[in-house]
């Protein structure tokens, strides 16, 4: 067949040049990075005093900007000094990518300056403790109710109007409220993170059921399916693939909300250690620990989707998913299956 | 469309035992009832009469097809007997008792693929036995008796996704089947599949039918089906939706492809192209005639 076009307008890509792409959009930004760090001439627009020379005011290790620094060159040439010397680098913000890299390790083992202050261990795990009750309560009460309004009209009128106004107002407003009502440890922090999630949950939820098939309700009424056992083995199953999905989506929410969270009432976890870092200008650090909740969000979402397949083999299309999943799924034990099959 | 000239055989006319037969089908007990059923839609003064006067009693173990142009309200008929929708007027009983609302003693094959896509081929046969207060064992070796019937015991670990459209309905005869109805309603259940395996899911569902002790209510807009499996055909007309006539199906069972070309066959077939599809009422010469191509004068 001939190659086909790379822009083939909605046609599905191989899926050799779909990695391809996917490994791109992750370098092509660190190649930008890159780039911009270790080639001298492209921005870098401070320059770093090694030896000030004759210019009064430079002192060594100053960062000064460039148009300064050859102001000051040209004088000093002109009055016949010493020259000052230097080389120009970027800002103290933009950390090198081998500085980040490093500090994926190095911020582990930086150590707290003040007493009490936690480790960087002990902040993610918090912001992550943080985040799953918060997550976890708004879910108790959200996917029932959800499930309840997307099933019967009742429930959706009773409760949705308001929810759909409750949720126009931004969490973050309720800070100051939770604060004083809840104090000023984790308390308010679940709270802001269960009200950004809750409403969100309940009307995407509610969304979803609605979607179910109605003929698949009418199928199970013929056979005989009535009231609880509807809802139990029909609309239930038939949407718990979607909420699980609705679900990873909303967690990714959630992580919005912990930095606004995590601001109220005393600083804590990862936001805490981002601004001390700033504070103490390691912003390799500072990187290390945004780059990390990004980390964290991605895999867990991925690790939350390759779950999804296993625990929802109906969704599975034929064809193993993914390389890493077959290899799990050889691991467990399985009941041999016919193939797709043809018709007879 | 040209008048059909009239066949020369009367479609009206039965060869001795398929008369016999359908003396004996008459004798047998009621198992549905319906009287001047009729459905509307709309209310404050504006309403849309779906269908009105439909008027039937069906015998056990007997094969009835409806057939009739879309809007004849052919669907919703059925989907009333189910329980899925009311009636607006007029009665339908089955066993003598009003129906009521959707239950097993109904089974419902539809057109579109209903099977339950999280469960497996067998436990989606076993769902009814299970909502029927069956226990587990029972209800599954009870299913696969079922699956057995319908030739798919191989892939009752299969998921929906993975079987073909046939297959699925063989899955929904065989799931509808287990509860052991009075009565089973299909509506378009083939109409989704290609010609070559709807021809064999007609044959299967004969073969079934002839097995089991069943009665059934065929919906179809495909007036070679409805030919070759019934053995009355109710044809509705539209405007509003009503019975234009009950045939009895004068070809001979057992039935094969082979009579597709029996003078019965083509009488009968006839006759329905008449009910169902009436003479164009716009007559050819007065249409206008508009961009004609260059080849335009050789095309008829």
């Amino acid at each position: 067949m001939a190659q086909r076009d790379w822009l083939g307008l909605k046609q599905e890509l191989p899926a050799k040049r779909k990695f391809t792409l996917t490994i791109l959009s992750f370098l092509v930004p660190i190649a930008l990075w890159t780039a911009v760090s270790y080639t001298p001439w492209l921005w870098h627009p401070l320059v770093h005093i090694t030896d000030p020379g004759d210019v009064d005011y430079f002192v060594e290790d100053m960062d000064v900007p460039k148009t300064d620094f050859d102001k000051e060159l040209a004088k000093v040439q002109a009055a016949g000094g010493t020259l000052p010397q230097g080389h120009r680098v970027n800002p103290v913000y933009l950390p090198a990518p081998h500085e980040v890299a490093r500090a994926f390790y190095t911020a582990f083992t930086t150590e707290p300056r003040l007493p009490n202050e936690p480790w960087l261990h002990e902040s993610l795990s918090h912001s992550i403790r943080t985040i799953c009750w918060g997550f976890l309560i708004s879910s108790i009460f959200g996917v029932p109710l959800g499930i309840l309004c997307g099933t019967y009209r009742f429930f959706s009128r009773l409760q949705e109007p308001f929810i759909e106004f409750f949720r126009y107002l931004p969490a973050p407003a309720f800070g100051a409220l939770c604060v004083a009502i809840l104090g000023i440890d984790d308390g308010p922090k679940i709270a802001i993170i269960f009200i950004g999630t809750f409403f969100q949950q309940v009307l995407v939820i509610s969304n979803t059921v609605r979607k179910v098939d109605p003929a698949l309700i009418e199928a199970a009424q013929t056979l005989g399916a009535k009231g609880w056992n509807l809802m139990r083995r029909v609309v239930i199953p038939a949407t718990i693939s979607d909420i699980y999905t609705d679900m990873r989506i909303l967690l990714g929410w959630a992580w919005t909300y912990l930095i606004v969270a995590e601001v109220v009432g005393t600083m804590s976890g990862i936001t805490y250690f981002i601004n001390q870092q700033a504070r103490y200008r390691n912003f390799d650090n500072v990187y290390a620990a945004i780059f990390m909740i990004g980390i964290i969000g991605f895999t867990s979402d991925l690790f939350l989707a390759w779950i999804g397949r296993i625990i929802f083999p109906w969704k599975r299309r034929s064809g193993s998913p993914s390389k890493l999943g077959a290899w799990f799924a050889k691991l467990l034990p399985k009941k041999p299956r016919p193939a797709v099959a043809v018709e007879a | 469309m040209t008048a059909l000239a009239p066949h020369p055989l009367d479609y009206r006319q039965q060869a001795p035992e398929v008369a016999a037969r359908f003396e004996r089908i008459k004798q047998r007990p009621v198992i549905l009832s319906v009287k001047d059923l009729k459905k509307t839609f709309g209310q404050n003064g504006f309403t849309r009469t779906v269908f009105d006067g439909v008027s039937l009693d069906i015998h056990r173990r007997e094969f009835i097809t409806v057939i009739g142009p879309s809007g004849c309200g052919k669907s919703t008929f059925i989907r009333i007997i189910a329980g899925l929708d009311e009636c607006s007027g007029g009665v339908a009983l089955l066993d003598g008792k009003d129906i009521g609302e959707p239950g097993p003693d109904r089974g419902m094959v539809f057109q579109g693929y209903t099977l339950f896509p999280w469960l497996t081929v067998k436990r989606n046969v076993m769902f009814g036995l299970e909502m029927r207060g069956k226990g587990k064992f029972t209800a599954e070796s009870e299913a696969r008796q079922w699956l057995d019937m319908v030739g798919l015991s191989k892939f009752e670990d299969s998921y929906p996704h993975e079987l073909s459209g046939g297959m699925k309905q063989r899955v929904a005869i065989a799931r509808a089947l287990a509860n052991e109805p009075r009565i089973l309603i299909m509506d378009e259940p083939f109409g989704a599949l290609d010609a070559q395996t709807r021809a064999q899911m007609q044959s299967y569902l004969l073969q079934i039918w002839r097995k089991v002790d069943i009665t059934i209510l065929f919906i179809t807009h495909d007036l070679e089906e409805a030919a070759y499996l019934s053995d009355r055909i109710l044809v509705m007309g539209t405007n509003p939706g009503r019975v234009v006539e009950f045939i009895e199906n004068p070809i001979p069972r057992p039935r094969s492809p082979a009579q597709f070309v029996s003078p019965e066959y083509l009488a009968l077939k006839m006759r329905l192209e008449e009910l169902i599809h009436p003479p164009v009422e716009v007559e050819e010469d007065k249409l206008p005639v508009v961009k004609m191509t260059s080849a335009g004068d050789d095309v008829e």
